[in-house]
């Protein structure tokens, strides 16, 4: 299964500061390959953070982080660092909030786009890994659409597929639901859903609980830029270990 | 007017000229402004120092001095540029200035998403730029940008000191043969307008088609 002979990521006393205050501290982490980890906390926990450090989106300032066996840490010269965190990038696709779909690209160029400029294959097999894709997330009949023509529910599944293109063996989600109208959420949680049961490696920062327990082997509870508690999905959600855990998990309740 | 119809190629081919030069400028002087505006933004300490000073001097001087400079202030360095040459190097320099500016601001616009969208998916910052930043920055600059290049077409009335032959002096030049102002000075103000009017229109064609993704 694991073709690293490793965890998928492992982190080592990760820590990241800006602008001299400190978000997060000492993290100790592993996700194995082919396990569905949702990150969980508080906003201001630093678990947006935390995940954007996996493809170096963040910069760490200190300890060390390995993703599917290239690493990266503190003691590296920037240019080091640069050339590792492009590997890593090659073969770790992410979700983004905000989608990030490029304005200026129909939807199946937008998917297809890093497959011609960064790997460079042949524009005919491009477009039909591309249209398979989008058909995977159901919006083959959007392809010559501009993303502004399209619901965000669409726009997200678009983003899914396009990160999915470069046919990655990790998928990074960052609060993949937040930016969405509440009608708007399932569709994109069932594309998502039907990504974990392929085995496909996965860290999700969310704020959707019901989801977080369905589709997570494992939990991780972050709160004030440590992680505070973790545990299988199960556990997590029935017999929190930590009173932190607890508060957060009867908040969401009511907010829900 | 007969003497207007009579003497039109004449002032056709200064036309010609006038239109010559604001399109040569623009193409180099956009190409003038990618360079300076991605440099502001993106260079070291000293290539951004030396942006901000090649806008600085060129914004805070007339056009009309950075002509003379080239035209015949280089020639005291033995640099003996043809007119129309001068003509081109001026005025690319000059509007490559105004045009970075506009270009530093449409890519400041840019979200900070779409850099980390492309840079998730494995491209470098220079990919980055130019496959989906820049693309985006040249269509919020156009209508700003449109402005400058037809303030650029009147301002290549600004040459005929340096003995370009372009719309401006080819009237200087019948009016010194044929000693009557106001026609020939008519006649080409009409022919400044027409050409501005029609860069408006095909600009505004520009925008259009390129704004149908919004």
């Amino acid at each position: 299964m694991n073709k690293y002979g490793d965890p998928m990521i492992k982190t080592e006393n990760l820590s990241k500061s800006f602008s001299g205050l400190e978000v997060l501290k000492n993290i100790n982490l592993t996700v194995e390959t082919g396990e569905v980890v949702a990150i969980l906390g508080p906003s201001g926990s630093g678990k947006s953070t935390l995940l954007r450090m996996f493809n170096g989106l963040e910069e760490l300032s200190g300890g060390r982080i390995q993703v599917g066996g290239i690493s990266v840490d503190a003691n590296q010269s920037q240019r080091e660092r640069n050339k590792q965190i492009g590997k890593i990038r090659l073969h770790t696709g992410m979700v983004f909030q905000q989608f990030n779909l490029y304005p200026h690209k129909t939807v199946l160029q937008n998917v297809v786009e890093a497959l011609l400029i960064v790997k460079k294959i042949p524009r005919e097999k491009a477009i039909t890994l591309g249209e398979k894709l989008l058909k995977r997330v159901g919006l083959l009949e959007k392809k010559d659409q501009y993303p502004n023509r399209l619901s965000g529910g669409q726009q997200q599944r678009v983003a899914i597929a396009r990160a999915l293109a470069m046919e990655p063996d990790l998928m990074l989600f960052d609060e993949p639901t937040s930016a969405l109208d509440p009608e708007l959420v399932d569709e994109v949680l069932a594309v998502i859903k039907e990504l974990a049961h392929t085995g496909m490696t996965m860290v999700i920062v969310t704020h959707e609980m019901e989801f977080a327990r369905e589709v997570a082997d494992r939990i991780i509870f972050m709160a004030d830029g440590v992680v505070v508690e973790e545990g299988t999905s199960e556990e997590f959600f029935s017999r929190p270990k930590t009173e932190r855990a607890r508060k957060f998990l009867k908040m969401e309740e009511v907010i829900n | 007017m007969d003497i207007i119809w009579s003497n039109l190629p004449f002032l056709l081919k200064g036309a010609y000229y006038t239109l010559l030069i604001t399109i040569v400028s623009m193409f180099f002087g956009s190409i003038i402004a990618v360079v300076v505006a991605i440099a502001r933004l993106k260079g070291n300490r000293s290539i951004r120092w030396l942006a901000r000073a090649y806008v600085s001097i060129i914004r805070g001087t007339p056009t009309l001095v950075q002509i003379i400079i080239v035209y015949y202030g280089l020639a005291d360095y033995g640099l003996n540029l043809q007119p129309l040459t001068a003509a081109y190097i001026a005025l690319s320099i000059s509007i490559g200035a105004y045009l970075s500016e506009t270009l530093r601001g449409a890519i400041q616009a840019i979200p900070k998403g779409q850099y980390e969208a492309a840079y998730a998916s494995g491209m470098t910052p220079i990919q980055t730029m130019k496959r989906i930043i820049l693309p985006q920055a040249i269509r919020i600059a156009i209508p700003p940008a449109g402005n400058t290049f037809i303030g650029m077409l009147k301002e290549t009335s600004l040459v005929s000191v340096i003995t370009v032959t372009e719309l401006l002096r080819s009237a200087q030049l019948l009016i010194a043969q044929y000693y009557v102002y106001m026609p020939f000075y008519l006649a080409i103000a009409v022919m400044y307008w027409i050409l501005s009017t029609g860069f408006s229109f095909i600009l505004e064609r520009i925008e259009r088609r390129l704004s149908i993704y919004e």
